[in-house]
């Protein structure tokens, strides 16, 4: 697809403004720890050069949220209530949300809802120029830049001027009416080579690349995992977090008043949880912590899900580290598989 | 395109006393989800389980959005007028014939400063009476009653960030990971980085099982085992002197004391042995700084005040006390049992624990708030509740706290409060102790208030509202306020939530510097903050303490006021569920939190389990000398044999129709770690 210099953040952005709502993670009053946050007037996030943060609570929500009413039952039939999603721009993603999300369409091809949402969404992404803290995208293939297909449009910064990738069917028709000329020929090039550079500025992964080893190997023992698993206090945080991470459970609440009515939703689950596969009968096949950490840590680093997903369920945004309460997160948990093997 | 509705709100955990921001996810008007907060200063990004799934408690499915009032034994929608006038009939002619002192209220440790401030401003100015309470009495009160004693000051002397700078960390009778534990994952990590880490527990908890050094003491030996180390210490010539020196007093009558308290005879009372005892004494006094965490298993015992006093000792003579990364710290339980503490809603105290019956203090808020302060004492929550039975206390109002649940013995609650002539809840959902109500009036909850909550470390936070109250709820001190003014008095009417909190600041000098905005700036301030330290204290008594010297007060072991026999052969204790929080009535709306422990549950050892012939899951019928309850059994060895656990969330299986009622004669304090009971299988067809 060609490409296009952009040299206004503000132009493009106006011009999505025109036909979708518009998403942006910001600040809000009393802190400034940047939310996914609707934002009518403009590009309010620092984008290009400076350090990139990421908003600790992904984007997953906009396409699977964290409840959702599935039907209503009002006593003699079921009702379907698929969303009704006016067309919406996340803006400002990076690499590894993005890759989380094409994960996650894969994960939910089938899903009616999912896709309700999905298809009314374009995605704007922008390549890292620098690591953020706790990332590792490089690591397991999810960054700095953004990666071909994850994205509707791709913007590279270039001083003060943009290089635009159109990266699908939908961003390019989304752009079409502006009228960009073509990017310098030489421009798709440089970003190649820069993004072999960026990659390069990653602390250390030795810990991270030891302990997928380990995990696809499988010389952890029980007695290691039970250990670490001490450690999970069940909050159910970095389930939360991950993007990937996409279980979820069912369950009714009865609407008000009336007696033979309800509602049914499904809501974020965490296999964390105790009871997350304990069956009727009481019997549980991962009754202990750490027989569910290991699970965790097999569904994010294992080859297996490689097959079926092209890539590892992690996507190196280091989240789960930063919500963990028991200490346990992707590097701290990396580091003891290293140091305690 | 139209701005479409959705927010994040930056607010306060409604659950636990470490009081964690979190962002409320707002859309079209309904809470959908939390964000933690990176930039919270006791969160960091953190949340446990029970801040995770805080949106589901907002549900407003089972609120109770008008009034009701209870007519033929069932309850009818009715106006604010109307529940008015009734509460307003009732409440003159009780206090007409039997006087105000046969009125009171109990406030509630979940609402905001605000609503507690309005509670007990309500009970002495328009009702005039001193019979004001909240749940600390089963808490939290006997760290009042005996760190005012010997420190000046009951709450927490540092600050939460003080676990990362602690050589040692001792956690004596909690369980943080479990019930505070963004602040339990904090001592986890800081134990990662070096930290060393000592339990003193009856429990196999999470943290003992992490411990560099777990002492798993019998049940209610708290203070021949800290008297032993103690002795020790002095033995050792471990004691910091000059700190000793310069800042005890009484030093003497404690030698004498402890000296009754040899190792062998400690070893024999509390069943660690000696070496254990040695190891952990020089650990405590050794090391350079050591952070002690201490909670229910303190206080919830018969000698709860004494307990109390005894740690306080030990930080005392050793000098751990007063410098960063090191002093004495209780948790508290429920989001705000320090603010409602703090606010005055005890009998004793008004705000910032000025003395309710000192005349300077009675004619401050006399003028102030224009009216005559009561001259007699008030009574407890349990104060109310005898009285109510001897015919003696008629009408009450109790404001979002569920005490037929998680008061002990349950039969004296529920009788108590059936004998009332006019109950009044204030309440979110249709709780038990609602059932029993005559008027039930709607609240609003924290995500619908404007306010603020004060943590475990005297963090004063503000709450901000995301969503409307349903229905015709309102806040507590609104209520208050237009039941203040039919019942003739102007002084509590508000326009919002922020003048509250300007009048309580002003007349409580902890709180006297102040102000929302100033609250704004930086994720809240730690009191006391006034004109000497405008930007708040993260630390107490580094120079000298509240009260001047440090008292050092001799107390002995005491057994519990009910011990196993052959009737009663089980020690039986109460513990709290991480899943759960209180009376379970916000916890237990969320599907995941419902589905891990789905029904009250008994734990039991191995041993004990095997002799009963009992196993996972089996149907037992539990008894004590006050009634009996059936659940199904849990076999760990996370307890001692001897001793089973029951929590208390849960009202198909309450653990309070068994605990005893015998206090703590300081504070009044039930004796709800201890209490003897018999276990029988019951035959299921
Ligand atoms: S974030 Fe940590 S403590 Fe929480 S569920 Fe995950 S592993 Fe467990
Ligand atoms: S630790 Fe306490 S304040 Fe923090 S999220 Fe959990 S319940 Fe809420």
């Amino acid at each position: 697809m060609k490409s296009y210099l952009l040299d206004s953040l503000e132009n493009l952005f106006q011009h999505l403004a025109v036909s979708h709502k518009m998403f942006e993670p910001q600040s809000i009053p009393g802190s400034e720890d940047l939310h996914w946050l609707p934002s009518p007037k403009g590009p309010t996030s620092r984008y290009g050069t400076s350090k990139q943060v990421l908003p600790l609570a992904p984007a997953k929500g906009f396409l699977f949220p964290e409840r959702e009413l599935l039907f209503r039952f009002d006593g003699q039939t079921f009702i379907e209530t698929l969303p009704e999603v006016a067309p919406q721009v996340l803006f400002g993603l990076q690499s590894c949300d993005l890759c989380a999300i094409a994960y996650q369409d894969q994960f939910f091809r089938q899903d009616s809802y999912y896709l309700a949402r999905r298809k009314a969404t374009i995605l704007v992404g922008f390549d890292c120029l620098t690591p953020c803290d706790g990332g590792f995208c490089s690591t397991v293939d999810a960054g700095p830049f953004v990666r071909d297909g994850s994205a509707d449009l791709i913007l590279h910064p270039k001083g003060n001027e943009w290089l635009l990738i159109p990266a699908s069917e939908q961003g390019l028709n989304a752009i079409q009416t502006l009228n960009l000329p073509p990017a310098p020929a030489e421009w798709r090039a440089e970003r190649e080579q820069q993004q072999a550079e960026v990659a390069k500025m990653f602390p250390t992964d030795s810990h991270i690349r030891t302990g997928i080893e380990r995990i696809n190997q499988a010389t952890i023992s029980a007695e290691q995992w039970q250990r670490l698993g001490l450690q999970c206090l069940t909050c159910s945080g970095c389930t939360s977090l991950c993007p990937t991470c996409s279980c979820f459970t069912t369950f009714d609440t009865k609407t008000e008043g009336e007696s033979n009515t309800f509602v049914r939703e499904r809501c974020w689950d965490s296999c964390l949880y105790e009871a997350f596969q304990r069956e009727t009968s009481g019997h549980n096949p991962s009754k202990e912590a750490g027989e569910r950490l290991q699970r965790y840590w097999f569904h994010k680093f294992s080859d297996h899900y490689v097959d079926e997903f092209g890539r590892y369920g992690c996507i190196g945004c280091g989240r789960c580290e930063e919500t963990c309460p028991g200490g346990i997160g992707v590097h701290s948990i990396m580091r003891r598989l290293e140091k305690e093997s | 395109m139209s701005n479409p509705s959705k927010k994040v709100i930056n607010t306060i955990c409604p659950y636990c006393g470490v009081g964690c921001g979190i962002g409320l996810q707002v859309s079209d008007g309904t809470v959908t989800g939390v964000e933690p907060l990176p930039q919270h200063p006791v969160s960091q990004g953190m949340l446990c389980v029970k801040g995770w799934s805080s949106a589901f408690a907002l549900d407003p499915y089972d609120r109770i959005k008008t009034p009701l009032i209870k007519e033929n034994g069932h309850f009818r929608p009715a106006s604010w007028s109307e529940a008015y006038q009734l509460i307003v009939d009732s409440f003159q002619a009780i206090k007409q014939e039997h006087g105000p002192n046969a009125l009171g209220l109990i406030a509630c440790a979940r609402a905001t400063n605000e609503d507690c401030y309005a509670a007990q401003k309500f009970a002495r100015t328009v009702l005039g009476t001193h019979n004001i309470d909240h749940c600390a009495r089963i808490c939290h009160s006997p760290s009042v009653a005996g760190l005012r004693q010997t420190l000046g000051s009951g709450a927490m002397t540092n600050s939460i960030d003080d676990i990362e700078k602690a050589d040692l960390l001792v956690i004596f009778g909690c369980d943080p990971t479990e019930n505070h534990s963004v602040l339990g994952g904090r001592m986890i990590q800081a134990q990662q980085a070096g930290t060393k880490l000592l339990v003193v527990d009856p429990r196999k908890t999470r943290l003992a099982k992490l411990a560099d050094l777990h002492l798993q003491l019998n049940l209610g030996t708290n203070i021949a085992l800290i008297n032993g180390l103690i002795n020790i210490i002095f033995s050792n010539g471990w004691e910091d002197k000059t700190f000793i020196e310069e800042r005890c007093e009484n030093i003497d009558a404690l030698r004498k004391k402890v000296a009754g308290y040899p190792p062998k005879r400690v070893a024999e009372i509390t069943g660690v042995p000696v070496d254990q005892l040695h190891a952990a004494a020089k650990m405590y006094s050794q090391s350079e700084r050591t952070f002690l965490a201490y909670g229910m298993g303190i206080t919830q015992y018969t000698s709860g005040t004494n307990n109390v006093i005894a740690i306080s000792n030990l930080t005392l003579v050793t000098g751990q006390i007063g410098r960063e990364g090191t002093g004495i710290n209780p948790l508290r339980g429920q989001n705000n049992v320090q603010g409602a503490c703090d606010m005055g809603a005890l009998p004793n105290v008004f705000p910032g624990y000025q003395e309710a019956l000192d005349a300077t203090s009675q004619e401050k808020f006399g003028t102030a708030w224009k009216c005559e302060i009561p001259q007699q004492k008030g009574l407890t929550s349990l104060g109310m509740t005898s009285e109510a039975l001897n015919g003696r206390f008629q009408g009450m109002i109790i404001m979002g706290e569920d005490p037929v649940v998680t008061d002990p013995d349950q039969n004296h609650v529920l009788r108590a409060l059936e004998a009332l002539d006019m109950l009044v809840v204030v309440e979110l959902v249709m709780t038990e102790t609602a059932k029993v109500a005559d008027v039930i009036l709607p609240a609003a909850a924290f995500a619908e208030k404007d306010g603020t909550f004060t943590n475990c470390e005297r963090r004063v936070q503000r709450v901000r509202a995301a969503i409307p109250p349903p229905g015709d709820a309102k806040t507590d001190w609104q209520i208050l306020g237009e039941l203040a003014k039919l019942l003739g008095y102007d002084g509590m009417q508000w326009p919002n939530a922020e003048a509250v909190f300007d009048e309580l600041a002003q007349l409580t000098p902890l709180y006297q510097g102040m102000s929302y905005d100033k609250l704004e700036l930086d994720n809240g301030l730690q009191w006391p903050c006034n004109d000497a330290t405008p930007d708040g204290t993260k630390l107490l008594h580094s120079g000298q303490f509240s009260r001047g010297k440090g008292r050092l007060i001799p107390v002995d072991h005491t057994d519990p006021a009910e011990m196993p026999d052959s009737d009663y052969p089980l020690y039986l204790t109460t513990t709290r569920l991480h899943y759960h929080y209180g009376c379970g009535s916000m916890t237990r709306k969320s599907p995941l939190l419902e589905r891990e422990t789905p029904s009250g549950v008994l734990f039991i050892h191995p041993d004990d389990a095997r002799k009963l012939s009992i196993q996972a899951g089996t149907l037992l019928r539990i008894s004590s000398r006050r009634g009996e309850v059936e659940t199904r059994a849990v076999v760990t060895d996370d307890l001692p044999p001897g001793t089973v656990a029951m929590p208390y969330h849960f009202k198909e299986a309450p653990s309070n129709l068994l605990t005893n009622t015998a206090q703590d004669p300081v504070t009044k304090m039930p004796e709800l770690k201890a209490c003897a009971v018999k276990i029988e299988v019951v035959t299921e067809q």
